[in-house]
């Protein structure tokens, strides 16, 4: 029950993208479609689930002095042998997300949930938590998406919906990304009241 | 279980031990996975290789690999001896993201078979589309684009071409049609057209450098 408590936390009540705001720079860098947000937020539910677990394994073995560096060498393996398994198993996937794997290192999501939570509780909770956080970022880089890829192109997940005269190239770039995140969290704030 | 204290000899220890776990770890996987990788990467650059000579993927081919001036050539040969053209892979360094390589396809005259963009970090939805635009002529998506056009500023956009396949660089001009060229630039990413078409020229310069060598050698030989 704790567990399960733990887990939907990450998705409705502290979800990292609409209420804890971490994770800003994959969040608005990789969401210009619904399967690069999809695929981003995937690939770094695996990191913090891999991460929670081994630091909450190694949490008393660890001198609080060096616990960010130890944290980070543990973060960056994860993710270094991510980056490889993908490129010679996953080579599609790889390359449109290529580019942003080397990112999940510097997430502040991983770090904070390192921090926050997995430096502080056993193994099992640590894993609800990271789950609960990956999916919860998932969720809501894939809505971001969809949505910016539905106004710029017209399309969801490669899907065309719209015709090309109603595209808002403005989505697909930078401020399309700020606008549809702001538009988002408020839309959140309103439905959790 | 109590917290390890942060005494100097625990701080050495837990971050030298983490450090060469996590190194043990990322060898062996680094280990299995090379194979596999080095496997795709020669797989996609054979591929590459026959799509932009339009050479059917299970055909049997003979590739001569050649390098030139910091550019590499493959001159491709058919299973009869027949020369199948010539693929070049350039890199433009001023793409609106960084580096942009292309392999390029030419026929022995130089026409353009075909074309490849191999790496790029350009704009999703805009000059990422280079990979498809320089292929296709007009396409009803722009008509679309063409008559909203009209219905708002009174005017259609002009039909304009922007397929290279089958242009031939050493007559036509590879430029955008904003600098008086023939192509026109894809909407919105007029850099990212630029570097493009830069990188398709220099690989047919240095096509018809190499070209232009083999005729003096062979004419050497000749003389002698």
């Amino acid at each position: 029950m704790n567990n399960l408590k733990v887990f939907l936390n990450g998705i409705i009540k502290e979800n990292p993208t609409f209420v804890l705001l971490l994770g800003m720079c994959p969040t608005l860098g990789t969401t210009s479609s619904a399967l690069n947000g999809m695929s981003m937020g995937l690939a770094t539910t695996f990191v913090l689930v891999c991460s929670n677990i081994v630091i909450s394994l190694l949490r008393n073995l660890i001198p609080d002095k060096v616990h960010i560096p130890a944290y980070i060498v543990v973060i960056a393996s994860f993710v270094t042998a991510l980056q490889m398994l993908m490129q010679a198993y996953l080579p599609e996937l790889y390359a449109t997300l290529g580019l942003f794997i080397p990112l999940i290192v510097v997430n502040c999501i991983i770090l904070g949930r390192a921090e926050a939570f997995a430096a502080k509780n056993g193994p099992l909770p640590s894993f609800f938590d990271g789950l609960g956080m990956g999916l919860g970022f998932t969720l809501a880089l894939t809505v971001l998406g969809a949505l910016r890829e539905l106004l710029g192109t017209g399309a969801i997940f490669g899907f065309t919906l719209l015709p090309a005269s109603t595209n808002m190239l403005v989505f697909v770039l930078a401020p399309g990304a700020f606008l549809t995140l702001g538009f988002l969290i408020a839309l959140f704030n309103l439905i959790k009241k | 279980m109590k917290r390890l204290s942060s005494s100097f000899m625990n701080m050495v220890l837990s971050l030298t031990i983490i450090a060469l776990v996590a190194a043990a770890l990322l060898a062996f996987i680094n280990s299995v996975t090379q194979g596999p990788i080095q496997t795709i990467k020669q797989k996609n650059e054979a591929d590459g290789i026959k799509s932009v000579l339009r050479i059917d993927a299970s055909e049997e081919v003979k590739v001569s690999e050649a390098e030139q001036d910091g550019f590499r050539l493959f001159s491709v040969s058919r299973a009869d001896g027949s020369y199948a053209g010539t693929a070049v892979r350039s890199t433009d360094k001023a793409g609106f993201g960084g580096d942009i390589v292309v392999l390029v396809g030419f026929a022995a005259d130089g026409e353009i078979l075909g074309y490849q963009v191999m790496e790029h970090a350009e704009t999703p939805g805009l000059g990422a589309r280079a990979g498809e635009w320089f292929r296709t002529a007009s396409s009803s998506e722009e008509k679309q684009v063409g008559s909203f056009s009209k219905a708002f500023f009174g005017k259609p956009d002009p039909a304009g071409n922007h397929n290279i396949i089958g242009m031939n660089p050493g007559t036509a001009n590879l430029t955008v049609s904003k600098d008086g060229g023939d192509v026109d630039a894809i909407t919105a990413s007029t850099i990212t057209s630029r570097a493009f078409l830069r990188a398709v020229q220099s690989a047919y310069n240095v096509f018809k450098g190499q070209q232009a060598d083999a005729a003096t050698s062979a004419t050497a030989q000749h003389h002698e």
